[in-house]
């Protein structure tokens, strides 16, 4: 299913104008991915194609178990495609793409450093000089509201101030890409909602791009620019959402109230077409 | 309805009479925690050595057979006065000491860099089994042959205890290491060698300790069968003589020594610990 005609309503905000935007952050072509389970081929990703457009917000819903993990997986090289093409920034890559970060619902902060390592940790395998990745990494937990607790061991954090920790780690590298899988789903509303208006503040505020992988569908309309929903596996695009809100999309509270959210949600929730099982 | 609000009353007055409990309190409850613990092992071990000593007392029979532990100490202040007793431990602990760290730096080296490579981890395993196996007391005749009757056989004896233990815990914790964790590092742009540094090798940490404490008992086995086999001086070499010459309370003398041994060397690798792994004392 090719969308990339239905872009023209795309809501776009960041410092890039039009006029001289380069090739978009990530263009995904036909890609299709399969495991092999006890012999038996299973396709998890059938065909697959997007765009993630520079200072542009996507986000990706599929029911569970539709191989949305695999496909970041795939996008990051941490697995290679069985056929499709994946371009970063215009150019195809083999391995790690650069200056895109990657975050989980597990936090996988290294329990043996401070919250200041942990977020230090991207600098220093780039060879920065730990003054500089000191102070940047300091800078990076204050704007996130955790002034006071660099010095902390992860074990003495709560579920939210880790995962905050965690968006540091990935903050810090300065990506120009952000791909996040489903990086909120284990905290409780109130952390969830914060957290989230931090993140789009942050990526917006940055001019950087988010590919957001979730089930939470109030996550993807509130924050998204774009809604992708995934049918079941194997997974294929089944509809796009382009997001029109008509406020500051830095509130998700906000964003909540806004006339049409809940227009949106319904409408994915259909075509997720959920079933007990 | 009277009773009811009696009881709420009285509920409410439990809850606000509960006062925080202050930093000092808690740390009082814990000292007299451990306190009680260490009255409890004291009074056991008294018990222990009371009943020992009663049986023994009057029966110059049991006295021959299982010794006492005033003959015990006895032999204890001898030893100590004639200068053996240092003499022997020290020996031992050296001999320990060096097969300890040989045994533990060579089995951690290839426990953990069996981690670069999965297929030479796949093609040693069953080795590293089968030399596991391996009861070392059945080494001694050759390691005693190949490495004569002076200290390098019993390190070459202890190294043998450990250096297995060593390196199927390290690779046990290498192995253990979240493969999502290496999938970020890698997203962050961590070479092979980036990855083993800065997450296996700390990651391994804890596992490494679990070996090191079992292996200071292993190290000092190793030690004290090289000296059964052929010494001339040490804890074991002690042991081995007054046990042929029938002096039971001087065998349970160098046994308390030996114990008194494992126990420091073990205290020594747990400080190293914590002073290792400082997040682990956080809780």
């Amino acid at each position: 299913m090719n969308w990339g005609s239905e872009r023209l309503e795309c809501y776009c905000a960041g410092p890039i104008s039009e006029a001289t935007a380069p090739a978009a952050s990530l263009i995904v072509q036909h890609l299709a991915k399969s495991y092999e389970v006890g012999g038996r081929i299973v396709p998890v990703i059938a065909d697959l194609s997007l765009t993630l457009d520079n200072s542009q917000i996507v986000s990706i819903v599929g029911p569970s178990g539709c191989g949305k993990t695999t496909l970041l997986n795939t996008l990051c090289g941490l697995l290679k495609p069985d056929s499709g093409r994946i371009s970063w920034y215009g150019r195809e890559i083999i391995g790690q793409p650069q200056n895109v970060g990657y975050m989980l619902q597990k936090d996988l902060l290294l329990p043996w450093r401070t919250a200041l390592g942990n977020v230090m940790l991207g600098l220093e395998i780039r060879g920065v000089s730990a003054r500089e990745a000191k102070d940047r990494s300091r800078a990076m937990l204050d704007q996130l509201g955790l002034h006071g607790f660099a010095d902390h061991y992860p074990s003495t954090l709560s579920g939210g101030m880790r995962q905050r920790v965690a968006l540091a780690r990935t903050l810090v590298n300065e990506p120009a890409v952000l791909l996040l899988d489903e990086p909120f789903a284990s905290l409780d509303f109130q952390n969830k909602l914060l957290i989230e208006s931090d993140t789009a503040k942050l990526v917006r505020k940055g001019g950087r791009s988010l590919l957001l992988i979730t089930h939470d569908i109030e996550e993807a309309v509130s924050l998204a620019d774009q809604v992708i929903v995934l049918s079941k596996r194997p997974s294929q695009v089944k509809a796009v959402y382009n997001i029109a809100l008509g406020i500051e999309r830095t509130d998700m509270m906000a964003a909540r109230d806004s006339r049409d959210f809940s227009k949106y949600v319904r409408q994915i929730w259909a075509d997720l077409d959920v079933v007990l099982q | 309805m009277t009773a009811n609000t009696d009881s709420e009353t009285r509920l409410i007055t439990r809850v606000s009479t509960q006062k925080p409990v202050s930093p000092a309190t808690r740390r009082w409850s814990r000292i007299r925690t451990a306190g009680i613990v260490l009255a409890t092992q004291v009074t056991l071990l008294t018990v222990l050595l009371g009943f020992w000593e009663h049986m023994t007392a009057n029966n110059k029979q049991a006295a021959f057979m299982f010794g006492s532990p005033s003959a015990m100490a006895g032999f204890l202040g001898r030893m100590a006065g004639d200068g053996s007793l240092w003499r022997d431990s020290y020996v031992t602990g050296l001999e320990t000491l060096l097969g300890f760290l040989v045994g533990n730096f060579v089995g951690t080296l290839f426990g953990l860099s069996l981690w670069y490579s999965r297929f030479v981890s796949r093609v040693v395993e069953p080795f590293v089994i089968a030399l596991g196996s391996i009861p070392i007391i059945a080494l001694a005749p050759i390691i005693i042959i190949w490495f004569g009757t002076g200290l390098i056989s019993k390190v070459a004896m202890s190294t043998l205890s450990v250096v297995i233990v060593a390196l199927v815990t390290s690779y046990k914790g290498a192995a253990g290491v979240d493969p999502d964790q290496v999938n970020l590092m890698r997203t962050l742009g961590a070479s092979k060698f980036q990855i083993f540094c800065k997450l296996v090798v700390p990651a391994s940490l804890a596992d490494i300790f679990a070996g090191l404490k079992l292996t200071v008992g292993f190290a000092l086995i190793g030690a004290i069968v090289g000296e059964f086999m052929s010494s001339s001086e040490g804890l074991g070499h002690a042991i081995f003589k007054a046990g042929s010459l029938y002096i039971i309370p001087k065998v349970f003398a160098a046994l308390v020594a030996t114990i008194a041994l494992a126990l420091l060397l073990t205290f020594v690798v747990g400080r190293i610990e914590r002073l290792l792994m400082p997040w682990r004392r956080i809780h």
